[in-house]
C-alpha cells in the first residue's frame, strides 16, 4: 500500500479547488476576459459619454463614481454564475459523485466548490481595476475596507451560486435567478447613481436591497465616501454571507438534493 | 482497530451491511432490512433484475445516498469514514466523466481527491493509461471519447487510488464482445492480486465463470447466496441461468412465502 496517501481530506480540497479553477483557466477568454471587456466598455461608454451631462456625484466625476459599482457587479455575477453552472453541471452529469464518494469532509467539498467562483471573481476584479483605475483616475482611498467588503461579497455570491447549483432542476433555473433576482437588484443597488438622490419611496426601498450595501461598501473602499456607513454596509454583507455559506455547507453535510 | 500499517486486521470483512433500509423521498423502498457480508479477497456477484436494488446497495456503500436505516462497514470501518471511503473504488453503472477534463486529468484529479500526491497520481495515471490502452487519447477531453474508451476510463478511474474493494456496477453493459473479454481479463488479474470485487452484471455465464459467490436479489431482498454450484444444487438447475429464472419467477418467492 502506498504511504503517500493523506487521509485528512486536505489534499482533496486542494485538488477540488484546482479542478474548479482549471475550468475557469481553460475557458479564460469567456470566464475572465469577456466580463472585463464588457465592464470596461460600460466605463468608457457611460462614464465618458455621460460625464458631460452628469457632472459630479458626491464630488466625484461620473466616470469615477461608477467604477466601484461596475467592478462589484462584474465580480458578484461571475462568482454566482461560475458556481451555479459548475455545480449544476457536475450534478447533472453526475460526476459530482466522484467527489461525494471521495475521502473528504463535507466542509472541504463546500469550500472546494466555492473557491472557483471566488478566484474567478478576483481575477476579473483585479483585471478590471487595472484597466479602470488608469483610464478614469478613480482613487483607492480605503483598501482596508475593500478587503472585507470584497471578501464577504464574494462569499455571499459564491455560496448563492453553489446553493442554486444544488437546487436547480434545469439549467434555466440558474439563468432565471440571475436575470430575475441578481441583475435587477444590482441595477437598483446604486451602481449607476447615488441612492441618496432618489425620491421617496425609492430611497427607502433601496435600503432593503442587500446589494446596495455591498456596492456602498466597495464604493467606500475606492472613494472614501458612500451612501451608507461603512460599518453598516460591511455588516449587512457579512450578515448575509455567513448564513448563505452555512446553507451551502448544510447541503453538503446533510446530502439534501445532492444524494437521493 | 487499526494496526501500525494503518490496516485493519484481516478478520474484518471487506463489506458488512447490516439491516440496511433505503426509502427514497418518493416513498419507494428499494432495500429493506438487507444483510450482506463479503469476506476480504472474494470475487462476489450480485445478480437481480432491473430495479432489484443493486445500485441502491452500491450507492449506500459509496456514500452516494442517504441511508434510511442500518449500518455499512468497509473492512471494519464505518462506511462514511474517510478510511472506508479511501478503500473503495467505484465504477458506476452510467458513465459519469467530468466533461472539462482530459483522460489524464480525469485520473490525476481523482487520485487527488482520494489523497494522492501529484507525483504519485501522475505515475499511477500513466500506468492506468497503459493498462487500459488509453495512451493515444490521454490528452483528449472525455466528451470526445468513444463509448468503449469511456468505459475503460471509468474503470481506470475506479482503480486509480488502488482500492481494496472494487465495486463494478454493470461494467460491461453496452460493451462489445472484445472489450468485455478484455475488461474481465483485467478484473480477474486484479482479483488474483487480492483485491475484493463486488460485481453486478446481467451476463449470467460470465458471473458464473468469474464469481466465487453469488447473491440473488429481488425487490430489495436477498433471496439466495451461495457459490454457483451451491445455487445450482439448491435450485436443482443445470446452469446459473436456470437458477436465475427459477429464483426470479418462482411465485411466490421463498422470502415472501416465509413472511406469509
Ligand atoms: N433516486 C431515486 N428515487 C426514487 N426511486 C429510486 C431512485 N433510484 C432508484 N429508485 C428505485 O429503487 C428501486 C431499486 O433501484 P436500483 O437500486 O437502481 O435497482 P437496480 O440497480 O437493481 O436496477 C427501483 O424501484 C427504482 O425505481
Ligand atoms: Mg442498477
Amino acid at each position: 500500500m502506498s504511504q503517500t496517501v493523506s487521509l485528512t481530506g486536505n489534499r482533496g480540497l486542494l485538488w477540488l479547488a484546482r479542478r474548479e479553477t482549471l475550468r475557469v483557466w481553460k475557458l479564460w477568454t469567456q470566464t475572465v476576459l469577456a466580463p472585463i471587456v464588457a465592464s470596461s466598455l460600460f466605463i468608457v461608454v457611460f462614464g465618458f459619454s455621460l460625464s458631460g451631462r452628469i457632472r459630479h456625484i458626491d464630488g466625484f466625476p461620473y466616470r469615477e463614481f461608477i467604477v466601484p459599482g461596475l467592478i462589484t457587479m462584474a465580480m458578484v455575477q461571475a462568482a454566482y454564475s461560475n458556481n451555479s453552472s459548475s455545480v449544476f453541471q457536475a450534478r447533472s452529469d453526475r460526476y459530482i459523485n466522484d467527489v461525494l464518494s471521495a475521502p473528504m469532509r463535507s466542509w472541504q467539498m463546500n469550500l472546494g466548490y466555492n473557491i472557483g467562483g471566488v478566484l474567478r471573481a478576483l481575477a476579473i476584479g483585479a483585471g478590471l481595476a487595472a484597466v479602470a483605475v488608469p483610464i478614469t483616475g478613480v482613487p483607492v482611498r480605503e483598501p482596508l475596507v475593500l478587503v472585507p467588503a470584497v471578501a464577504f461579497g464574494l462569499m455571499l455570491f459564491s455560496a448563492l451560486g453553489t446553493i442554486v447549483g444544488i437546487y436547480a432542476e434545469t439549467f434555466d433555473h440558474h439563468t432565471f435567478v440571475n436575470n430575475i433576482v441578481i441583475l435587477p437588484l444590482v441595477f437598483v443597488g446604486g451602481v449607476f447613481y447615488s441612492v441618496s438622490r432618489l425620491p421617496s419611496p425609492w430611497h427607502e426601498l433601496s435600503h432593503v436591497n442587500p446589494i446596495f450595501y455591498l456596492v456602498s461598501a466597495v464604493r467606500y473602499g475606492f472613494l472614501g465616501t458612500a451612501d451608507a456607513s461603512v460599518a453598516l454596509s460591511v455588516g449587512v454583507t457579512a450578515a448575509l454571507a455567513i448564513p448563505a455559506y452555512l446553507w451551502a455547507q448544510w447541503l453538503f453535510t446533510s446530502g439534501r438534493k445532492l444524494k437521493a | 482497530m487499526i494496526d501500525s500499517l494503518g490496516r485493519v486486521p484481516v478478520s474484518a470483512p471487506a463489506l458488512d451491511v447490516r439491516r440496511l433500509t433505503k426509502r427514497y423521498d418518493d416513498g419507494t423502498v428499494a432495500l429493506e432490512d438487507f444483510d450482506l457480508t463479503i469476506p476480504e479477497g472474494m470475487f462476489f456477484g450480485l445478480l437481480g433484475p432491473n430495479g432489484a436494488g443493486k445500485t441502491t446497495l452500491i450507492n449506500a456503500v459509496c456514500n452516494l445516498i442517504r441511508i434510511t436505516a442500518g449500518d455499512v462497514r468497509v473492512f471494519g470501518e464505518p462506511g462514511s469514514s474517510l478510511l472506508a471511503r479511501s478503500w473503495v473504488g467505484l465504477a458506476e453503472q452510467d458513465i459519469n466523466l467530468d466533461r472539462f477534463l482530459t483522460v489524464e486529468e480525469t485520473l490525476v484529479y481523482h487520485g487527488g481527491w482520494f489523497g494522492m500526491t501529484k507525483h504519485d497520481a501522475e505515475r499511477r495515471a500513466a500506468e492506468m493509461i497503459d493498462v487500459f490502452d488509453l495512451r493515444a487519447k490521454s490528452d483528449v477531453r472525455t466528451p470526445k471519447l468513444s463509448g468503449g474508451m469511456r468505459r475503460r476510463l471509468l474503470l481506470a478511474r475506479a482503480l486509480m487510488h488502488r482500492p481494496r474493494l472494487v465495486i463494478l456496477d454493470e461494467p460491461t453493459a453496452s460493451v462489445d464482445f472484445e472489450l468485455r473479454q478484455e475488461l474481465w481479463r483485467y478484473i480477474r488479474r486484479l482479483h488474483e492480486k487480492g483485491t475484493t470485487i463486488l460485481l453486478t452484471t446481467h451476463y449470467l455465464e460470465e458471473a458464473e465463470a468469474l464469481c466465487e459467490e453469488i447473491a440473488l436479489i429481488r425487490a430489495g431482498r436477498l433471496i439466495a447466496r451461495d457459490t454457483a454450484s451451491g445455487l445450482r444444487r439448491a435450485y436443482t438447475a443445470d446452469s446459473l441461468t436456470e437458477v436465475y429464472v427459477k429464483a426470479m419467477h418462482e411465485q411466490p418467492c421463498p422470502v415472501e412465502e416465509a413472511a406469509a
